[in-house]
């Protein structure tokens, strides 16, 4: 069988391509945002001096990290109407999405406070350093360095999961593709064009966060 | 007046008191040394004065000001600066920022003149050609003697040296001593604890021994390995024990 | 106003879901099991033929690890399930297809791991086996294989959840797995909270025990070279 790639000269479908990038770029970017506050203020907590904090810290990620994302969406997607809460599709994905991603940015964002010891502190203070310059100055830059690596793994594994936010009705690259499928009925041309898409985009992502981690690496 | 007025100083970690209603004044010349067996609080009064740790009780002045004021502590430590036994050069810059960090951001000095003054302190500490290095290619007395020019850098009235060589190879050590030695003989005012007795005999001023949280005395260098260790018999025991 | 007929579709639950629920169960676990199984011993080859000394042979697992590492999963499945059978004129039940696209899956990110834990084995190591009189293979099994495993395994179980996780996936082309059932059943009771919760827990209760296991393997080789 020959590869049929003509659908992709009707503008409806061209559309319907364009729409679908857009949700998965916004998605993609608030989770981003979302994901990783929300995964600092998880950190923060699982390293925090109170211990009810620390338990709902790791309840959070554990939990989060051991039930399928799948199962959160779909607990959103049909849990929040019958609270009376009725959003969009899109909105349902994201705040699924950002709690989601925020058990293992809250790990990496974690590993990264951890690598900045006591004496580090010690040091900076005893330079003259007041707590908010040490963050400022010498945890800050050392963590999210340390914690950069597996933030971009995290990022990029953020795009590979907004491609199941179709499964709640959201027209996302996936969603857009199943509806072009639903009318030519070409499935192999379309899911093998996906997947290049995705792979030639991640690419990308890997290899300039690559080049970005050379630089700032530090070897503690 | 002194420069550092400790007094009456208690202080405690949990159970143990570390530091036991002591008191000492220091003056703005010379080199002290503070030696006796470990955990009997030198260390802590180092931090104490440097406002790393809280007292419980007492007060310490430095220059006038106390450390139990929040407010003072930046000044406190622009007064002292403070070298410790695990320092770090901090990863994430090269050493020449590791020199400049603190003087452009705390005293508002511009880059060019931090770093004429950075690379005066590496060309004395002999580490001139090393500005650009990293930490992790620096080895453990390259980085105490950073870590000296380091705390040079915001001019100090007093360095506070917190068994700095105590984790180095004799070989090391003896480098770092070196760059002390050169330091107290320009006559930069130095708070040590150390166990290097042979660098207290070379040119400690006054030596104060302390035991469990207590000042057991207070004397010239001269006094401390004749007289004193003749008649005292724990000094004498100690200082036997550290192979003196 | 809900007639007779509506109640009735939106029944409560009923004694017959339990054997739904552990039906979904079998499946979910058996379709989970037998990917990571043969994921495994796929990965296992990947990894050892990247670490061939010879620049392309090396270079020849990745051009299906990479692709398969760096694009979603459901878009993988789909093509399997959808797409190979118009392609290439074979017809896939729903289960094969779920099987092939995890095994496929699990292999690609297996091999980087085992590629990863040989690696991590200093080449120290290998002299000091080739220095006792072993031979390339002998010093592999006896002396490099055994510390690359003890790498290996609790990365292994972290992927094992993981993957355990995406099997969630197969429900998206209707196999009746835990979480395709799930969402039939929130729909008929309308109790979406109790479903998801059942479903919620029956995930949690095996991966977390696995998690445990794999934090604390992972401490106990925290050995540095």
């Amino acid at each position: 069988m020959k590869l049929n790639y003509r659908f992709l000269k009707n503008p409806q479908y061209i559309a319907l391509l364009k729409e679908g990038a857009l949700n998965t770029l916004i998605i993609t970017f608030f989770c981003l945002i979302f994901g990783f506050l929300l995964g600092l203020i998880f950190a923060l907590m699982r390293q925090s001096k109170v211990k009810i904090f620390r338990i709902i810290g790791a309840f959070w990620v554990d939990f989060l990290r051991n039930t399928p994302f799948l199962v959160q969406i779909f607990f959103f997607y049909y849990g929040l109407p019958v609270l009376g809460i009725q959003t969009s599709p899109v909105i349902t994905s994201i705040i699924a999405l950002s709690i989601n991603i925020s058990a293992v940015n809250c790990e990496a964002i974690r590993a990264g406070l951890m690598a900045v010891k006591k004496d580090y502190f010690d040091c900076a203070y005893a330079l003259g350093f007041d707590k908010i310059q040490t963050i400022r100055y010498v945890v800050l830059p050392i963590s999210l360095r340390v914690a950069f690596k597996p933030l971009v793994n995290n990022f990029i594994n953020l795009i590979l999961t907004t491609s199941t936010c179709f499964s709640i009705t959201v027209v996302d690259l996936m969603g857009a593709s199943k509806i072009i499928n639903g009318r030519v009925d070409r499935p192999f041309e379309i899911y093998m064009m996906l997947l290049v898409m995705y792979f030639c985009l991640l690419t990308l992502i890997s290899i300039i966060s690559k080049a970005i981690d050379k630089r700032i690496a530090i070897k503690l | 007046m002194a420069m550092i007025e400790v007094k009456n100083v208690t202080k405690q970690f949990g159970d143990l008191t570390v530091l036991d209603n002591f008191s000492v004044d220091f003056d703005h010349s010379g080199v002290t040394v503070l030696i006796g067996p470990s955990g009997t609080g030198k260390s802590t009064l180092l931090r104490c004065i440097n406002g790393l740790e809280k007292i419980d009780e007492g007060d310490i002045l430095v220059d006038g000001l106390s450390v139990n004021n929040k407010k003072n502590l930046k000044q406190i430590r622009k007064t002292c600066g403070m070298v410790f036994q695990q320092t770090v050069i901090f990863p994430h810059m090269n050493v020449l920022d590791n020199l400049t960090m603190s003087p452009i951001k705390l005293l508002r000095m511009s880059k060019a003149e931090a770093e004429d003054k950075a690379r005066y302190y590496l060309d004395k500490v002999g580490l001139a050609s090393k500005e650009k290095s990293r930490h992790n290619e620096l080895s453990g007395g390259e980085q105490q003697r950073i870590a000296i020019a380091r705390a040079l850098m915001m001019s100090p009235e007093a360095l506070l040296l917190d068994e700095i060589t105590s984790a180095l190879d004799p070989e090391m050590t003896r480098e770092v001593l070196n760059i002390l030695v050169n330091l107290a003989k320009e006559g930069v005012c130095m708070l040590c604890v150390t166990h290097e007795m042979s660098f207290a005999k070379e040119v400690a001023s006054r030596i104060l021994f302390m035991e469990g949280g207590k000042l057991v005395c207070d004397v010239s260098k001269d006094d401390f390995f004749g007289s004193v260790r003749e008649e005292n018999e724990r000094i004498n025991k100690f200082l036997s024990f550290i192979g003196e | 106003m809900q007639d007779v007929h509506t109640i009735g579709k939106y029944a409560d639950f009923a004694v017959g879901d339990i054997r739904t629920f552990a039906e979904a169960c079998g499946v979910t676990l058996s379709v989970t099991l037998l990917s990571l199984l043969i994921g495994t011993v796929i990965g296992i080859i990947f990894g050892l033929i990247r670490c061939s000394k010879n620049k392309l042979i090396r270079f020849l697992p990745l051009i299906i690890m990479e692709p398969l590492r760096n694009s979603p999963l459901v878009v993988q499945l789909f093509l399997v399930y959808y797409g190979l059978p118009v392609m290439a004129g074979i017809l896939l039940k729903d289960y094969t297809a779920a099987i092939i696209t995890l095994s496929l899956n699990t292999a690609a990110f297996f091999g980087v791991l085992v590629h990863n834990s040989i690696l991590a084995i200093p080449v120290s190591q290998w002299e000091a086996g080739y220095a006792l009189g072993h031979g390339k293979f002998s010093t592999f099994i006896n002396v490099i294989a055994r510390q690359a495993l003890r790498l290996l395994i609790p990365q292994a179980i972290t992927l094992y959840i993981g993957q355990l996780q995406c099997s969630s996936i197969v429900s998206l082309i209707s196999l009746r797995d835990i979480t395709r059932v799930g969402q039939l059943l929130s729909v008929r009771t309308m109790r979406p909270f109790a479903v998801w919760g059942i479903v919620f827990g029956l995930y949690y209760l095996v991966s977390f025990p696995l998690a445990r296991l794999a934090d604390y393997l992972a401490k106990r080789i925290d050995y540095t070279y």
